[in-house]
């Protein structure tokens, strides 16, 4: 009777539930006030279309059958509760309720829609759940679609829904004083699926771009279901205006095309011809354009241009100018930046992104590199050009994108002669010790990351160094920024030019940093038998002798006079708690480092002779192992054991 | 993806309960962003024909009336499977006769 391209009977099930599904969960939520129940009868009237039509045939309006079925079972779901409850109430609301409210439908689906893009929920809730019981993907086809596992998916809708019945989100319309909040977050989902599947690359593209399609359709019927939201059909437009770009923003192996560099003869007209409509509907309402319309108002500059040097730039630039005032984002403020250097010439655009270039948000987001190097090439700054490239093309995760930012690269003129920051700073790491190496180094890829490993090393500045130091640690802790600005110093020694650590000041630390821990909090954490007898001689003993504490961790036992109290030279000097602890702790032992490492060092790592116990051969404890175990004990550090004063 | 559905003669009569019934599920299917253009199409029509350096144009009829297309869909669909059932519920409505699907490729 069918073809088989007719598809079978399964396909068929698929096909009907993608289009019914939403409103099918939409009246069962309504009738069952549980969205996760709602689902499961929805998913129940499923496997019996399966388990009927295949030798049934299926019914004339397969729609309407399973939302019969459906809605069947959820009656007599309520039924069974009311009977376990023998409570009245309850069936009495359902029998009057039950399938004659089709004209509410649509209310339906949209309280779906708010109920699944709910702001209890996190982002990657509402966006499984959304495409889950809006788009009737099934777990399967949702995981695929976001690169996760089954699992992943299916745990994620588990957990939005206990969410929601958890917080008690109510299936209804947002009150007016929370609708533009609502709205604006079921907007945001959509726009999410609609980024998810557009930003794939070449070969996920089959498996991903769907979602482009999904997003569409939730748009789409968005915009039909709140028809008076000006921003519902600015999301709409800007989607569809996105889309129609969807074949010319990649080549044949999948690299990216820049807007400018299009075919515009391969732009969809059917989608940028929906675009227009939907954009003329957001005008059409009036009010104050929100982010959305002002978006999809810069995609319809872009359309309406026939050729790139006929875009009208200075429109754009102005859209941006009020878009960056509603979305204060660094990824708008670049946006922008392009604009104005289009309208206004590359050196106001540079002179924009300058200013972006400190803000951590963007740290490693490679489009600030790539355009500033289009800006910077384009004012014939050639050199600073290439190495923008190059650290644009070493930050992006894009294959096809990395491959074109090199080939921009290399197209401007090679590097000058010289070391590059790259070279010099593995021959700087090379040069020290394995803890320094490891303290450094993180320092030094920083550096690396934030501007670009080809950079000749004459070509940096000691505000270059400051500009990456800032962004990446002005933020932590005194000790942290102190830390890396060693690094950086050693560095700027180490190649003979300490103006470029130069402008990079020293933190005091903090006023709690340099309080001393309580006498009576060093009593109780060394008096506490539980505590490893080891810990509380150091603990003591940094505490009664006030003395440094890797000069405390460096003492052998032959450096202790321990009737007298104190050290021979008497350096350092005890009282009775400690000198009881040191007992405890050395007894038996005549030699080696007093305070031991737990374990024995690995065959890889045999410390010095000077530093390992002859009789155990356990090694000396560390200073970071040290501040590990006090910090774990009082949340302070080693240094705030010295009595004040 | 997309799918061209071409219609010829269909058997139900076209009065106002199959113009309703029609909108209602143009407006429907347009909502739900799947409808992208719809038509009726003029009977016969004209051909072009191209010969080398020549072309000739020619006016309809050129094939039998219930071979003649009358009508045409476009849709956007997520599967092949979606578009054979868009189409069904098209073929519910409009009573006995014929329409051909294929899919649009490109642009």
């Amino acid at each position: 009777m069918t073809s088989p391209r007719g598809g079978g009977v399964r396909a068929r099930v698929d096909a009907v539930w993608k289009l019914e599904s939403a409103r099918i969960v939409a009246a069962l939520t309504r009738m069952v006030h549980d969205v996760g129940l709602a689902e499961e009868l929805a998913q129940d009237a499923l496997v019996s279309a399966l388990e009927q039509w295949p030798d049934a045939g299926v019914p004339d309006n397969p729609g309407a059958w399973l939302t019969s079925v459906a809605k069947r079972r959820a009656v007599d779901h309520l039924r069974r509760v009311e009977r376990a409850e023998r409570a009245h109430t309850a069936l009495a609301a359902v029998d009057t309720e039950d399938v004659a409210a089709d004209e509410d439908e649509d209310a339906d689906v949209l309280r779906l829609m708010f109920l699944s893009c709910h702001p209890v929920l996190r982002t990657e809730g509402r966006l499984a759940l959304t495409l889950r019981l809006l788009g009737g993907l099934s777990a399967d086809e949702i995981a695929r679609a976001f690169l996760v596992d089954e699992a992943t998916i299916a745990r994620r809708i588990a957990d939005a829904k206990r969410t929601l019945a958890d917080e008690g989100a109510e299936f209804a319309m947002p009150g007016r004083d929370e609708l533009a909040a609502r709205l604006s977050s079921v907007l945001e989902v959509v726009y999410l699926v609609f980024n998810e599947g557009y930003a794939a690359t070449s070969g996920q593209a089959l498996l991903r771009t769907d979602l482009c399609g999904q997003a569409l359709r939730l748009g789409h019927r968005l915009a039909a279901l709140a028809p008076s939201e000006p921003e519902v059909h600015g999301l709409l437009a800007l989607m569809e205006l996105q889309a129609s770009r969807a074949a010319a923003r990649t080549g044949p192996t999948g690299e990216p095309i820049p807007l400018h560099e299009q075919d515009r003869g391969r732009w969809d007209p059917v989608h940028v011809r929906r675009g227009f409509t939907a954009m003329l509907r957001a005008r059409d309402l009036g009010g104050g354009a929100g982010p959305y319309v002002l978006q999809a108002a810069i995609a319809v500059c872009h359309a309406q241009a026939r050729r790139p040097e006929d875009t009208d730039w200075a429109a754009i630039a102005a859209l941006y100018d009020r878009l960056a005032a509603l979305l204060p984002t660094p990824v708008v403020a670049l946006n922008r930046a392009v604009a104005v250097a289009r309208a206004r010439g590359p050196a106001e655009g540079l002179a924009l992104v300058e200013a972006l270039r400190d803000d951590p948000r963007l740290r490693d987001y490679h489009l600030l590199p790539g355009v500033r190097a289009d800006l910077l090439a384009r004012l014939g700054r050639d050199e600073e050009a290439r190495r923008e490239y190059a650290r644009a093309a070493a930050l992006t995760r894009n294959d096809a994108e990395r491959a074109f930012l090199d080939a921009r690269a290399a197209d401007l003129v090679a590097a000058p002669a010289g070391p590059t920051l790259e070279e010099v700073g593995a021959r700087f790491l090379d040069g020290l010790d394995a803890p320094a190496r490891r303290a450094y180094g993180q320092t030094l890829r920083r550096l690396v990351r934030g501007l670009g490993g080809t950079t000749p090393l004459a070509a940096l500045t000691g505000a270059d160094v400051a500009r990456v130091l800032t962004t990446s640690w002005g933020s932590a802790a005194p000790a942290t920024w102190n830390r890396h600005r060693a690094a950086a110093r050693s560095f700027a020694a180490f190649v003979e030019r300490p103006e470029l650590a130069g402008e990079l000041g020293r933190r005091a630390s903090t006023a709690v940093s340099s309080a001393s821990v309580s006498p009576d909090r060093v009593a109780a954490l060394c008096d506490d038998p539980a505590r490893p007898v080891r810990e509380r001689a150091l603990w003591s003993l940094l505490h009664e002798s006030g003395a440094p504490v890797r000069a405390v961790l460096a003492l052998d036992v032959t450096d202790l006079d321990r009737d007298d109290r104190s050290t021979h030279d008497r350096a350092v000097v005890w009282r009775s708690r400690t000198a009881r602890l040191l007992e405890e702790l050395l007894a038996g032992r005549s030699r080696g480092p007093v305070f031991l490492a737990d374990r024995r060092p690995g065959p890889a790592r045999v410390p010095a002779a000077a530093d390992r116990c002859p009789d155990t051969g356990r090694s000396r404890l560390s200073y970071e192992r040290a501040e590990y175990l006090f910090k774990q004990a009082s949340e302070s550090t080693l240094s705030r054991l010295r009595p004040r004063g | 993806m997309r799918y061209l559905m071409t219609t010829g003669q269909n058997s139900r009569a076209a009065d106002e309960a199959l113009f309703a019934e029609m909108g209602a599920f143009i407006e429907e299917m347009t909502a739900a962003g799947i409808l992208i253009a719809t038509g009726g199409l003029e009977p016969g029509g004209v051909k072009m024909t191209s010969h080398g350096d020549e072309i000739t144009v020619t006016d309809g009829p050129f094939v039998e009336a219930k071979e003649e297309i009358l009508g045409f869909a476009l849709v956007e669909v997520s599967s092949h499977e979606e578009a054979l059932e868009v189409s069904r519920r098209f073929r519910k409505i409009v009573g006995d006769g014929d329409s051909i699907l294929h899919r649009v490729m490109g642009p």
